[in-house]
């Protein structure tokens, strides 16, 4: 391949630059905000009394009012039920898609009492697949 | 029950006469290989294409030098090589065209 | 006639079989005759499919429950249209009406190209057989919609928030999208195996691509607008897998529209282009299994279900397969073309085109990352709304910036003098627009101060090329201006479609920035009578009316609007339950200014017994221009995709020419 005599064209070097900008811009964010917060099941509460973030199944019939005193309801493992059950207490909005049988994710913390205080509106029902039979 | 055999049985006939229709049309070809582009023909193809974007840039930098959008200056630095680029697009093209539209003439007459 | 339905899909099965079997053969070969018959199967499963969706959609009609598939999406009481729209409602209809489009599509790039591209077809067709092949198998052994019982007497009926007409609309369209995608990604690999380093491919499918980039693009608006109203939390974009799944083969595809322009223009980035549409289609596969596998939900439910792994492992073959057929044929795909400055139109395409591309993969890690972090680790992670709006600033504002500049710059070089003058009057524009707005207190919101700055230098921008275009069509051929104005978009149809597009996104731009940068919100429980207060809004919330309406129970919460002290009617939120489906949906009450845009969102979140309603109420600013955006982009998509008689002959002429027959 006959090579040019003429200087290299400093386009390329800027587009490697912009690509390598981008990717760090990329990694920086992951590494600071990192990659997701920790979405634990009812079985992992165990003992951890910081605030996380809750992914469970709602069992049996909701109570309460989210608006007024608050919502009480119990999740369970998605998968793997080892038959552990935690009590949420959330107040705020509850989407449409709410209810017993559903999979959700919630913020909150585990109190002393064993019931697990929701941060007020951030119950998030995952969007069932249309195509779930 | 059995319209619905006889509908599948009409769709499968459809198929299989579809599927074999190339065949029943020339039970013995004169030739059957599958034409593609011989070399030539790909130069050609190149060739044509650089000819079009060629001409198609110029069209485009009257245009923008019209519109405002290339300074009189910028035009002036680019129309030159964009017009070499032209010219020499269509001399590398017309000898081989001239050739071909002559050889294919004479098949075709 | 489930038999039918279930012969016709086999025979579907059976001709793509044959189209791929037959056709890779011919094609490697040369056998005419064979090709041809490879075509023609090819042709033929669009027939059969035809066939069977008929079948399908006579048995919704009729209601014929002994179909397990009409059972479980439709029952009696259910409105004939919402019947009809079940056949894109479960998993193994939508996987007919993909396939339906598929064969469809198929058979009409074959049709159109068989004369004048007859070797690039060659290889076409066993590409497009081979995808066809897997979703006839997923329908005939996988997921039949054909499968049968014991007649019941009434059906489950269809999910409530599918009953509405975007959703009735928004998968047919969004399909003809991703299935759109096939058709180039067809053609390149075509391209490839024919060992053709010329652009005949792009030429073949750019209309194609078009189409379906604007029908994904539409389908999108739909289903946000779906959400919008009928999810109704105030949002219209959760960064739900389930959305970006759609967003992006559709950023795939922008960024593959754009650059397929250099290499019309310029001839380079050949192998980035074939990347950049094998990128797309095995996104919208990646899309369509992300929707239907439940993976999102878990890793369990994953291989709990069937079609998910078929699914992973057909986009592993496709991708790994079309990698290595471009490695094959590098050699080929070498242009000697190189980027002449970085002050050129073809510069802003490529950082139009890394910034896409990013955004493209922050998105696709935002959905892998818990799936693959749950592999790894054994723990879930959930990824939220902060990861991906950082992202689509950091990326989209750029972006918005940059439609702005480059319609101003030439190709292959500008100089900086020359650039300076065609920025002066956008970039003064967008810097008056930024003072006002600052002073009417958008500063409130920084990003949102910049994307309205940024949206005014394209406006501007795009304007300014329209203003100066017509200009010189006028001193050129003289006439009025509005003459001079459409023979000037007549004659370069894509440059000013394209221009409409952008506009279409800039108005996107701002709608999204005023809605989620500069929105209200206020709550409280009210009795009959209570007031609320949001922005410059008073609510009152006046009665309770209950009615029945064809499958549901509606309750409606009455609320009067007041304005700056001027009544503006009444608007009703509440619920609906369905009896069949023994479900209870929000059916938010939405109060459209046409004026200044916005939106008075009011939701009843609680209905308690003695009456008193809990509300939940927002104002959206901007918020009708992102639907508005909708229009505007079709109409450039329309005008952008119009023919051209001149090109058209130019074209046919330039590969007749090149001994390529039309006519044996």
């Amino acid at each position: 391949m006959a090579r040019p005599a003429a200087k290299r064209s400093p386009a390329r070097l800027v587009i490697a630059l912009s690509v390598a900008a981008v990717l760090a811009v990329f990694l920086l964010y992951t590494s600071i905000a990192g990659g997701g917060t920790p979405m634990i099941q009812p079985s992992e509460l165990d003992g951890r009394t910081e605030r996380v973030t809750l992914a469970g199944h709602v069992v049996g019939p909701p109570r309460g009012d989210s608006h007024g005193e608050g919502l009480r309801f119990r999740l369970r493992n998605i998968k793997d039920d080892d038959g552990t059950v935690v009590e949420v207490l959330y107040t705020g909005s509850v989407p449409d898609l709410f209810r017993a049988g559903r999979d959700i994710v919630v913020d909150g913390q585990l109190q002393p009492d064993g019931t697990f205080v929701a941060v007020p509106g951030t119950l998030i029902t995952k969007c069932p697949s249309k195509y779930a039979s | 029950m059995s319209l619905a055999l006889l509908l599948g049985a009409l769709l499968a006939a459809a198929c299989v006469v579809l599927v074999a229709l190339p065949y029943l049309r020339e039970p013995q070809p004169a030739d059957d290989a599958l034409e593609e582009p011989g070399e030539l023909e790909r130069r050609h193809l190149e060739l044509s294409e650089v000819r079009d974007r060629a001409l198609a840039a110029l069209k485009e930098l009257e245009f923008d030098h019209r519109t405002g959008k290339v300074s009189d200056e910028d035009y002036r630095a680019l129309v030159g090589p964009l017009r070499r680029e032209a010219a020499e697009a269509l001399r590398a093209l017309e000898p081989r065209a001239g050739a071909r539209t002559r050889v294919s003439d004479a098949q075709r007459g | 006639m489930p038999e039918l339905g279930r012969a016709a899909l086999a025979a579907t099965l059976g001709l793509s079989l044959y189209a791929l079997v037959a056709g890779a053969y011919a094609a490697r070969f040369r056998r005419r005759r064979l090709a041809l018959s490879a075509q023609n199967a090819l042709i033929g499963a669009f027939g059969t499919t035809v066939v069977a969706s008929i079948v399908l959609a006579l048995a919704l009609a009729r209601s014929d429950f002994s179909f397990v598939y009409v059972w479980a999406h439709t029952s009696l009481a259910l409105p004939a249209g919402y019947k009809l729209s079940a056949f894109w409602g479960g998993q193994e209809g939508s996987l007919l009406l993909w396939l339906l489009i598929l064969t469809g599509y198929a058979a009409a790039a074959v049709l159109l190209n068989r004369r004048s591209a007859r070797d690039l077809v060659a290889w076409v067709v066993p590409v497009l057989a081979g995808v066809a092949v897997f979703f006839s198998f997923l329908v005939v052994v996988i997921a039949s919609p054909f499968a049968t019982q014991v007649a019941a007497l009434d059906g489950r009926g269809l999910n409530p928030s599918l009953q509405n007409p975007y959703m009735m609309s928004h998968p047919p369209l969004l399909y003809l999208g991703y299935v759109g995608l096939t058709v180039p990604f067809a053609f390149a690999m075509g391209a490839l195996l024919a060992r053709r380093a010329d652009e005949r491919w792009i030429v073949a499918t750019r209309r194609w691509t078009l189409v379906a980039w604007t029908a994904l693009g539409i389908g999108q608006l739909l289903g946000s607008h779906w959400a919008y109203e009928e999810i109704g939390w105030g949002g219209y974009y959760a960064w739900d897998p389930v959305e970006n799944a759609a967003l992006m083969p559709w950023l795939a595809a922008t960024a593959f529209l754009h650059s397929v322009m250099i290499q019309e223009k310029r001839g380079m980035l050949k192998v980035w282009n074939v990347l950049l549409v094998l990128l797309a289609f095995g996104l919208s596969l990646f899309g369509t299994f992300l929707t239907r596998s439940g993976i999102v939900s878990s890793i369990h439910s994953f291989t709990e279900g069937s079609i998910g792994p078929w699914f992973l492992g057909f986009i592993c073959l496709v991708v790994l397969g079309s990698l290595a057929l471009v490695f094959a044929r590098l050699p080929l795909l070498r242009s000697r073309t190189k980027l002449e400055s970085l002050v050129s139109r073809e510069a802003t395409f490529l950082y139009n085109n890394l910034l896409l591309v990013a955004l493209t993969l922050t998105i696709l890690w935002g959905v892998a990352y818990p799936i693959v972090h749950e592999l790894v680790h054994g723990e879930q992670r959930f990824v939220g709304q902060g990861y991906y709006n950082f992202f689509l600033r950091i990326f989209g504002l750029p972006l918005l910036l940059l439609m702005g500049i480059g319609p101003l710059v030439a190709w292959r070089r500008a100089s900086l003098r020359g650039l300076a003058a065609s920025f002066a009057w956008p970039a003064g524009a967008a810097l008056l627009a930024g003072a006002v707005l600052l002073a009417l207190g958008a500063g409130s919101s920084i990003p949102g101060l910049i994307a309205y700055t940024f949206s005014a230098f394209v406006l501007a921008s795009i304007a300014f090329e329209f203003a100066r275009g017509t200009r010189a069509r006028r001193a050129l051929a003289g006439g009025s201006w509005p003459r001079a104005f459409s023979q000037l978009v007549g004659r370069n149809r894509r440059r000013y479609g394209g221009y409409v597009v952008h506009a279409a996104v800039v108005l996107l731009a701002i709608g999204v920035a005023g809605s989620s940068l500069y929105d209200s919100v206020a709550e409280g429980r009210l009795s009959p009578g209570g007031t609320l207060a949001v922005a410059d809004y008073r609510l009152t919330y006046e009665r309770l009316v209950e009615r029945e309406a064809a499958n549901a129970t509606e309750v409606r919460a009455v609320v009067g609007i007041e304005r700056g002290g001027k009544e503006l009617g009444t608007l009703e939120a509440g619920k609906n339950a369905y009896a069949a489906e023994r479900q209870v949906t929000n059916e938010v009450g939405i109060r459209s200014d046409l004026v200044t845009g916005e939106d008075l969102f009011v939701i009843a979140e609680q209905v308690r017994p003695d009456g008193s309603v809990y509300f939940r109420v927002f104002v959206n600013p901007l918020v009708n221009l992102i639907w508005l955006a909708g229009f505007v982009f079709l109409l450039g998509s329309i005008v952008a995709l119009w023919p051209d008689a001149r090109e058209q002959r130019r074209l046919a002429d330039r590969y007749a020419r090149a001994g390529l027959p039309a006519e044996p």
